[in-house]
């Protein structure tokens, strides 16, 4: 007596069916985790959003980077050894019985198909038979014989279906094969390289760490070129890139954009973001107390401290173009260019600290010139900008001047504070600005200066930053990547797409034809079927069925078809 | 099954023999002859205006193409004469027939755009193809309506309006979308892309695979009760459609740099008839749900008569599956493709790739149950349903809920 193997109940169930589905649908299931729980955050955005018991849980789950987890993994491995127990198993009967083709079948098992057709021919012998049979069965794969008196005559087509099924399975297992020593082997990470920079190290996140690696050459940021679309979208942006390996330059001004990466030493650069790679900036500081100007020099991502009032401005970006939208909402879109911006985060003793966005040219409206604009955010959100009118357009010298001469003359008057004194005391700072030659467009300037008193008094600080200029300078950011199991995947992928074509539009279909002499006439008995696509069999029976009914003319034979 | 053994007449003389072979060969020709203008030509893909500044050399190498698939198919069809009933060219013919009259009527279409001077990026409702996707959008609707009163009313001529409109719909989405490929370079030759950039755009296009593909499983197997399931199906979407326009999502806009790929040319179209063929899977589904709920109510034979039995139903349904799973498949990969291109890695775990996987799984796991555990009937018409469920959240969902690399589809 044979015994089976102790193992022999487990490897049956490892190749089974329902653990493959059971397999499919857990997989299923644990991938939509990953996609409502954002991948590789900051620690700081988890602990806010979930709160430090959560946090903990979904931490010790490796729920912050879930497709990494040893139990997902776990789960694919459990998958491809599923699959090869499961090709293991049937690859040899598959093969078998695609070799192998019976050619004699019995009659219980020709009434058993769903397709089958008699004809009773009752003046014609086999041979002719057979030959008028064979001459319709042209496009099937033929192979005949004899036995016991009958003839019998198979058909095949698409003989090769199970090879789909061979096919899909194990693309299933070398893709993940692929994909496993591309997380082995290979890496992934960004570089952001300033303009004339150099860099040789990539950054990237494993869970909630940024973890660094050191690439075997340097990158050279030599150039790099934005170009917008007239409604301020980026249209392309383009680096021309060097690469340094061993002090000797290798790639020389090299151009790349987005979907157009570079390759060297089996890396790819890839062009994936951009941002200010520290412009310098310079500021005029318009003290409101003294009324005196100061220069700044600084950087982006600096923070310049002032001495005396303790106030400090961290500048955090710079942005040379800055197109709004300009219609109000339902009108036609008109986009417009408010022209360079920084933004910066204003901090201090006894001051709310803010962000705001100040642009360097004055606000124009319906072609007046209506001072300069910053925007202020509270919260330090982009979302929550608020527009602020400075009022006074700072990039003309007389604006500030008129102010300060109006705030003084308002200062010398005493008593009461009423529209005529106001406007007398206008008339004089206008008199001691210009003298007698008020300049063409006194009165637009006017109308700033007055919404400078009202407005520059509400401001905390006490001076107002303007950008006066700027040398811009860009980073770019790279993308950097090696997979050596990428070819590995691709391959698994062709192998996938073939072996699906086969699986689903070339279906095994059989046909035995039976030949038995009765008589003086012969009997032919037609079966056939397909593993696959019913309906479309369906019509090439019936196909089938209407040429061999002309070819045998069983009308003419006196015969009867049934 | 006399419905489905009926043999096919329509125009089955010129779809077979030479002048069916010898119309593939032509039409194949001309499409390499378009690839390899894009490919070797002097302007090249560079532009990528190729398809709308057909310059006297690219109709040439286009002609030339033709020309050489003319004469070689004819060639072989001479010698032998086999060659003619090959299947897949009998299959394809039709299809081809198909997109060049789309082409055709886009051509039409394009005459009656207004002028150069009326259009402009800031204020697109002058644009023709609005006028056009409006008329897809009554005539879907009105598809839907009249493949509902079949059912009641199986008059053969409801069920013939059904058809036509629907085809109505299907060609005017189509060449509305193709029209909005040329207006697009009339706004400005920069902004000129592909309609399949953003959510407006692959709806329509949607519809139309969606449309399209059960009207040839329509016609190939006189399915036309499942009508009732697919067009209302398609209609809900189409309200979502106005939705979008209504709301600002219709303009045509410019590519970011992430999408300025012939990538997106054969990614998202390919996807989409995979979303289209689980559609009308779903609506086969339904078809199959309710015909077995008629029958334990004993519902009128009358009524029971327009839909196809439940076993044809079910075929249906595997039907469609078995067009979208390997589409669907193929899409992802050239998904993976593109992405090894432009993001540096072909898997992200992108919510959107997510959920293709998902997508994924849940119809191989479909195919397992049926093909290898001989389940049938009512479980895998549920499981066409949810899958479908599935897919929208695919589609949609994870553009409205979640974040990721897909984020220009987003609401």
């Amino acid at each position: 007596m044979k015994t089976t193997p102790w193992y022999k109940p487990y490897f049956d169930r490892l190749s089974s069916m329902s653990l493959a589905i059971a397999l499919l649908v857990v997989l299923g299931l644990a991938s939509t985790i990953g996609t409502v729980l954002l991948q590789n955050q900051e620690q700081a955005d988890y602990l806010i959003k979930f709160g430090p018991l959560w946090y903990s849980v979904f931490i010790s789950l490796g729920l912050f980077d879930m497709y990494h987890t040893p139990w997902f993994i776990g789960l694919l491995v459990f998958l491809m050894i599923s699959l090869s127990v499961c090709l293991w198993r049937n690859v040899p009967r598959m093969l078998k019985e695609m070799r192998s083709r019976k050619l004699v079948i019995t009659d219980k098992a020709l009434k058993r198909f769903h397709h089958l057709h008699h004809w009773q021919l009752k003046h014609a012998n086999v041979e002719s038979s057979e030959k008028l049979i064979l001459g319709t069965l042209n496009d099937w794969e033929i192979k005949r014989g004899e036995d016991n008196g009958r003839t019998y005559i198979r058909g095949d087509k698409g003989r090769f279906n199970k090879v789909g099924y061979i096919l899909v399975h194990s693309a299933i297992l070398v893709v993940l094969i692929g994909g496993w020593i591309g997380a082995q082997y290979g890496f992934r990470g960004t570089m952001s390289v300033v303009e004339n920079g150099t860099d040789n190290t990539i950054g990237f996140l494993k869970g909630t760490k940024t973890e660094h690696l050191k690439m075997p050459f340097e990158i050279r940021c030599d150039d790099f070129f934005i170009d917008f679309y007239p409604t301020g979208m980026p249209k392309e942006f383009r680096s021309t890139l060097s690469i340094i390996d061993n002090g000797k330059v290798v790639i020389d001004h090299k151009d790349i954009i987005v979907n157009e990466p570079l390759y060297y030493k089996g890396v790819r650069i890839y062009q994936a973001s951009f941002g200010d790679g520290g412009s310098s900036i310079k500021l005029k500081l318009y003290d409101l107390t003294t009324g005196k100007i100061r220069t700044v020099d600084t950087e982006v991502y600096q923070t310049w401290r002032d001495p005396k009032s303790g106030i400090s401005l961290e500048i955090t970006n710079f942005r040379p173009y800055n197109i709004e939208n300009m219609a109000n909402p339902g009108e036609p879109k008109d986009f417009k260019d408010l022209g360079p911006a920084i933004e910066y985060v204003v901090r201090g003793p006894n001051i709310k600290s803010v962000k705001v966005k100040s642009f360097m040219k004055p606000f124009e409206m319906n072609g007046q010139n209506r001072g300069h604009l910053i925007m202020v955010s509270m919260s330090g959100e982009d979302r929550d900008y608020q527009p602020f009118a400075l009022g006074l357009d700072f990039t003309q010298p007389n604006d500030w001047k008129l102010y300060r001469s109006f705030i003084k003359a308002l200062g010398k008057q005493k008593g009461a504070r009423d529209q005529k004194a106001n406007f007398a005391a206008f008339s004089q700072a206008m008199k001691s600005v210009f003298g007698d030659k008020r300049p063409d467009d006194f009165q637009e300037m006017g109308m700033r200066v007055i919404q400078g008193m009202n407005n520059l008094s509400a401001l905390p600080w006490p001076f107002i930053p303007i950008l006066d200029s700027f040398d811009q300078k860009y980073y770019t950011g790279l993308e950097l990547a090696q997979d050596p199991g990428m070819n590995i995947v691709w391959i698994g992928s062709a192998m996938l797409v073939i072996g699906l074509c086969f699986m689903f539009y070339v279906p095994h279909r059989k046909l035995w034809v039976v030949l038995s002499p009765v008589g003086k006439g012969v009997e032919v008995t037609l079966g056939a079927m397909s593993n696959r696509n019913k309906l479309g069999f369906e019509l090439e029976f019936n196909q089938l069925l209407t040429k061999l009914d002309e070819a045998l003319q069983p009308e003419n034979n006196s015969g009867s078809a049934s | 099954m006399n419905a489905i053994t009926a043999p096919r007449i329509t125009l089955e003389g010129i779809n077979r023999g030479l002048p069916g072979f010898a119309r593939f060969c032509t039409y194949i020709g001309a499409i390499i002859g378009i690839a390899s203008y894009a490919k070797f030509g002097p302007d090249g893909y560079g532009d990528d205006g190729l398809l709308f500044f057909l310059t006297a050399s690219s109709f040439s190498w286009i002609g030339i193409g033709a020309l050489a698939g003319l004469a070689s198919g004819s060639v072989t069809a001479m010698l032998k004469p086999s060659v003619t009933e090959w299947v897949f060219s009998r299959n394809v013919i039709s299809w081809l027939d198909g997109a060049l009259l789309m082409i055709l009527l886009a051509t039409v279409e394009a005459f009656f755009e207004p002028g150069q001077s009326l259009i402009n990026y800031n204020d697109q409702s002058n644009l023709l193809s609005g006028s056009i996707i409006m008329t897809m959008n009554i005539t879907f609707l009105a598809s839907a309506l009249l493949y509902i009163t079949y059912l009641f009313a199986p008059a053969s001529i409801v069920g013939k309006l059904a058809t036509a409109s629907a085809w109505v719909g299907v060609y005017s989405g189509g060449s509305a979308l193709l029209l909005r490929w040329y207006e697009s370079y009339m706004l400005d030759t920069d902004i000129g892309h592909a309609p399949v950039s953003n959510l407006y755009e692959v709806f329509i296009l949607m519809f139309c695979v969606t449309t399209v593909i059960y009207l040839s499983l329509e016609r190939r197997y006189q399915a036309r009760a499942m009508g009732a399931f697919v067009l209302p199906l398609v209609s809900a979407g189409v309200f979502f459609g106005i939705w979008l326009s209504s709301h600002g999502h219709a303009d045509i806009k410019p590519l970011v740099p992430a999408l300025q790929s012939y990538w997106m040319k054969i990614h998202v179209p390919m996807n989409f008839v995979g979303y289209g063929s689980f559609a009308v899977a779903c609506g086969a589904g339904m078809a199959y749900l309710t015909r077995e709920w008629l029958e334990l109510r004993g519902a009128s034979s009358k009524l029971l008569a327009v839909f196809p039995s439940l076993e044809q139903l079910d075929q249906l349904a595997y039907k469609a599956v078995a067009i979208g799973f390997p589409a669907f498949t193929l899409a992802t990969i050239l998904g993976a493709a593109w992405a090894s291109e432009a993001w540096g890695g072909y898997w992200s775990w992108d919510p959107k790739e997510t959920w293709a996987l998902i997508v994924w799984l849940t119809y191989g796991a479909y195919l397992h149950v049926r093909v290898s555990h001989g389940w049938q009937g009512r479980p895998l018409a549920w499981w066409t349903v949810a899958g479908f469920l599935v897919t929208v959240f695919c589609f949609i969902g994870v553009n409205m809920y979640l974040s990721g690399l897909h984020s220009y589809g987003r609401l």
